[in-house]
């Protein structure tokens, strides 16, 4: 396993912890935002 | 009457599919993981159905509705954490699996470390799975009854005969089959619950302008998403795949290496957009509780069954079906792989006769459990997660590491499943860290320190 790879995922989810505090749906859809990035980089890029 | 006409039919369609897949069923390897011949999309669908259980719809949404966008949160770090492993481990146990001919987990493992490892894991995986699969039965036996009318006694009776009866028939490919159909089933339902809640809840209203009513429930930490809460939930469930065999076990049906790949990518579509759907759903249905056009509830697993009384029949019969579908399919596939591991791994079968008696006995005492339900099963199932951790050493060790044999796969095996039990059943969480973390890292510390010993020995 790319240990890199795993910590800029890791550390990209936990983004909304510290920096996102606004009363809205930003976290919401800054999560929906880091899955689909990463789902859509192992379909094109990783294979 | 409209409940039990649907129930029937859906009934008729799955036996039917778990008919139709029994032809051809010579060897375990056809009867336990499809001959190796599951295309991409059939694998997909039933990696999703067997990993998204009745929790979806009834937990998440209620988690979503009373804890907010944390709740998303914690189902994408399972997300993202299943493909990070997926992308890497899937293809290499897949070819592993191909070339040495594994059929269970527990065969990996047996040739790296011995053939006692297996049976202990056989043992750990049917304690922390059976309770695991009762408390989604007594779940969705509840919403039935409420709905339906049909009793608890009778619900639990017809999920255990429509989970052993599929299984049963047609094996791997009896339940993937019936597994990809109602997993779009689930989601098709999924979306129309969204819509159907959206139209009748926000058509006169903006529910971008009306979501800042929730407060807190937008932000993470919050009173209920503490750091604390967040890593102790979501260790266990990021190596979900690694560590739980109904899933592990998938990764050795596809027919080739390309299906692997496209199963992986397939999966983390559908897991994407069933958890969007869910979690809006208990988003949606918090902000109309704040503006008073849905109860405020409490009890957070009530919100869905309260959403279902709400609906029009007719959705609300289908949606109910679809929790029952989603139970069902999460329960057949670890009552398939269970049986697979107790009859090869634990007993040294190689027949297929006694896996099939073993589904039938699996699904006596899964039944047995629900309908009892004594107190601590629903502990033994949360704990569940915690207690698969322990294998995770030994899973990695296979592919990252020289050192470690039977008796430091023993050690860590059953040092880490006491661990699990000890900290749970004593409510403890030594310097403040979550149990599943300290099984995490004994487990870990334990394989390391015993396999160095080995080593030098």
């Amino acid at each position: 396993m790319k240990p890199l790879e795993g910590l800029i995922v890791i550390l990209a989810m936990v983004v909304p912890f510290v920096f996102i505090k606004s009363h809205d749906m930003l976290t919401y859809i800054y999560w929906c935002l880091v899955a689909s990035v990463y789902l859509a980089y192992i379909a094109l890029s990783r294979w | 009457m409209l409940y039990i006409i649907a129930f029937i039919v859906y009934a008729i369609i799955g036996t039917a599919i778990a008919i139709y897949a029994k032809r051809g069923i010579r060897t375990q390897e056809d009867y336990y993981i499809g001959g190796r011949r599951v295309s991409g999309a059939i694998s997909a669908l039933t990696y999703a159905a067997t990993t998204y259980s009745a929790f979806m719809m009834v937990g998440l949404v209620g988690l979503s509705y009373a804890s907010g966008v944390g709740a998303l949160g914690f189902e994408l770090f399972y997300l993202v954490g299943t493909l990070l492993l997926l992308s890497y481990y899937a293809p290499r146990i897949w070819k592993l699996g191909k070339d040495r001919g594994y059929i269970t987990p527990g065969d990996m493992i047996s040739e790296r470390y011995g053939a006692m490892v297996p049976k202990i894991m056989a043992v750990i995986v049917s304690i922390a799975l059976i309770p695991y699969i009762s408390v989604q039965l007594i779940g969705v036996a509840l919403i039935i009854e409420k709905n339906s009318g049909i009793s608890f006694m009778n619900g639990i009776f017809l999920a255990a005969i429509l989970i052993a009866f599929w299984a049963f028939l047609g094996g791997l490919r009896g339940v993937a089959w019936t597994d990809a159909v109602q997993g779009v089933f689930m989601l098709v339902l999924a979306i129309s619950a969204v819509i159907w809640v959206y139209t009748s809840g926000f058509s006169d209203i903006s529910f971008t302008q009306e979501v800042p009513k929730l407060g807190d429930l937008l932000v993470v930490p919050n009173r209920i998403w503490t750091p604390l809460r967040f890593i102790s939930l979501t260790v266990p469930w990021f190596f979900f795949a690694l560590t739980n065999p109904q899933v592990f076990q998938r990764l050795y049906i596809p027919k080739n290496e390309h299906a692997v790949k496209r199963m992986v990518i397939l999966f983390g579509v559908f897991g994407l957009v069933y958890t969007i759907l869910v979690t809006f759903l208990g988003l949606e249905l918090r902000v109309m509780s704040e503006l008073g056009s849905f109860p405020l509830i409490k009890d957070r697993d009530a919100v869905t069954p309260t959403l279902l009384g709400m609906m029009p029949p007719t959705l609300g019969v289908l949606l109910s079906l679809s929790i029952f579908a989603a139970a069902i399919t999460t329960a057949n596939s670890i009552v398939l792989t269970l049986a697979s591991m107790i009859s090869r791994d634990l007993f040294g079968s190689e027949r297929i006769f006694t896996g099939r008696v073993l589904i039938i006995l699996l699904t006596i005492a899964i039944t047995v459990f629900a309908l009892q339900r004594p107190g601590y099963i629903v502990e033994l199932s949360v704990l569940s997660s915690t207690l698969l951790l322990c294998q995770l050493p030994l899973i990695l060790g296979v592919f990252h590491w020289k050192i470690g044999g039977k008796i430091s796969a023993n050690l860590t095996l059953i040092s880490g499943f006491c661990l699990a039990v000890a900290l749970f059943y004593a409510k403890i969480n030594p310097l403040g860290i979550p149990a599943s973390v300290w099984v995490f890292a004994t487990s870990f510390f334990i394989f390391f320190v015993a396999a160095n010993l080995e080593h030098r020995r």
